[in-house]
């Protein structure tokens, strides 16, 4: 096999696409040839790149619901599938009328009906959705921190060193607080929670790993019966995750410690948050 | 031997709980292709209200996954046509892509470039697709995502062939562009 067959191949070589023999031609050569070893690293870099640090967007909790009032509209019994997602077309017009708004309205005001039309959607009933949602969009962020296999983007135990970093990469500065008693600091990335750009700071508690998210919390629904309470906890698939707001800003911890310990780590950095 | 009887061979339609399985997969290619998180959640709902009525025509299995995502690029060429931005051709990514041929990228000429290329974070990734015409962005996210060449000629409506050299090129444009955010 040559060099121009073997490029041709690497693609599918690297998904293990090929027959058998043609596939141990390829190694061979690769074993051969470090030009063409060098262009499958290089592919397999990006693929690498491209599945964990290209930023993966979850549909928002507000389209899930409206995909649901549809599909909801599509099974109604004796509606034809044509007049069923014609009559599902209202509400969501309305709910895309209120987004029109907070898109191009004056950002204050924008904040305002975005959180406005959060808080209608999210009635008495559906606050424990809303915060289950949350809780499982910060449990599947610290599951993808601690199981990625490249280490922090800004690697170091110190806090004023992390938290410079986060500048001209997000459009917020969160705090970051430091080492303390058991709980040691790692680093921190940007990451995302839900539709926005997340920072996402990294700690070690004894053998947990702990992950400190922080974003902007415009848009999102803080549940109406908790607008006293200073934290909010979610449980996820045996990970826990406190939730926190200062300012604009809302904070998530998250671990799989004992919810007690992490509900008293979470009060000791909302104190330096 | 009841040599008569008639079995039916096409499986049962699938079910809208079945499509909302790839809503997540769809958003995110949403997202990526409308670069606007409202724009994403319109042509999402959109994809899903032209899926809904035609829902029972299709399996569930691979082959819906192929069919909603076909249904979400054309609704986003019908949006992109409506709004008339820009005009689509269906093969700017060819000519647009014309000076990045596989393999000849700077990032291939040693183990240094490729040592700079490990230090890309998220966002150079994101900007880097961004600057890639809408096919390119497809086929590359597409084939992330796990779909078979077969399968991305199925949503692209064109043969594995040109599925091949289109993601090829793809691919070697966005090695290209990382590799000059890292200088």
């Amino acid at each position: 096999m040559d060099c121009k067959e073997a490029r041709a191949s690497l693609h599918d070589f690297g998904r293990r696409r090929l027959e058998a023999p043609r596939h141990e031609a390829v190694s061979r050569h690769l074993d051969g040839c470090p030009a063409c070893r060098r262009a499958a690293d290089a592919e397999t870099l990006l693929d690498r790149l491209l599945r964990e640090r290209l930023p993966r967007h979850a549909a928002p909790p507000e389209l899930r619901r409206r995909l649901d009032e549809l599909a909801h509209a599509a099974r109604a019994p004796g509606a034809s599938p044509g007049l069923a997602a014609g009559a599902a077309h209202p509400p969501l017009r309305r709910a895309d009328a209120v987004r029109r708004i907070a898109r191009f309205a004056a950002p204050a005001v924008a904040a305002a009906v975005a959180f406005a039309a959060g808080a209608l959607l999210v009635g008495r009933r559906a606050d424990g959705d809303a915060l289950a949602t949350l809780g499982r969009e910060a449990v599947t962020d610290h599951l993808r921190a601690i199981s990625s296999p490249h280490p922090p983007d800004i690697e170091s135990s110190a806090s004023h060193e992390v938290k410079p970093w986060f500048e001209g990469r997000l459009d917020f500065a969160p705090r970051v607080p430091p080492d303390g008693g058991e709980v040691r600091l790692r680093g921190g990335s940007v990451g995302w929670f839900l539709d926005r750009k997340a920072a996402v700071i990294t700690y070690t508690l004894r053998r947990h790993a702990v992950t400190l998210l922080a974003f902007r919390g415009e848009g999102l629904p803080w549940p109406s019966r908790a607008a006293g309470a200073d934290r909010l906890r979610a449980t996820s698939r045996g990970f826990h995750a406190v939730f926190w707001r200062s300012g604009e800003l809302w904070y998530a911890l998250v671990s799989d410690v004992d919810p007690g310990e992490l509900d008293r780590l979470a009060a000791a950095f909302a104190g330096a948050t | 031997m009841n040599r008569g009887e008639i079995v039916p061979l096409r499986e049962p339609g699938a079910t809208p709980a079945d499509a909302l399985a790839h809503a997540d997969a769809l958003y995110h290619l949403a997202r990526h292709l409308t670069r606007h998180a409202a724009d994403a959640e319109d042509l999402v709902q959109e994809t899903y209200a032209r899926a809904f009525r035609a829902l029972g025509r299709i399996a569930a299995g691979p082959e819906l996954r192929a069919w909603l995502f076909r249904i979400l690029r054309n609704a986003f060429l019908d949006l992109q046509r409506r709004a008339r931005r820009s005009p689509v051709d269906a093969r700017d990514d060819l000519d647009g892509l014309a000076g990045a041929a596989p393999g000849e990228e700077a990032w291939l000429r040693g183990d240094a470039e490729l040592e700079r290329m490990r230090g890309i974070v998220g966002a150079e990734i994101e900007a880097a697709l961004r600057t890639l015409p809408e096919d390119s962005r497809v086929v590359v996210l597409l084939d992330v995502e796990g779909f078979s060449e077969a399968e991305v000629g199925e949503v692209m409506g064109c043969p594995v062939g040109t599925v091949k050299s289109r993601l090829a090129r793809a691919r070697a444009a966005l090695r290209e562009r990382l590799s000059e955010y890292r200088r």
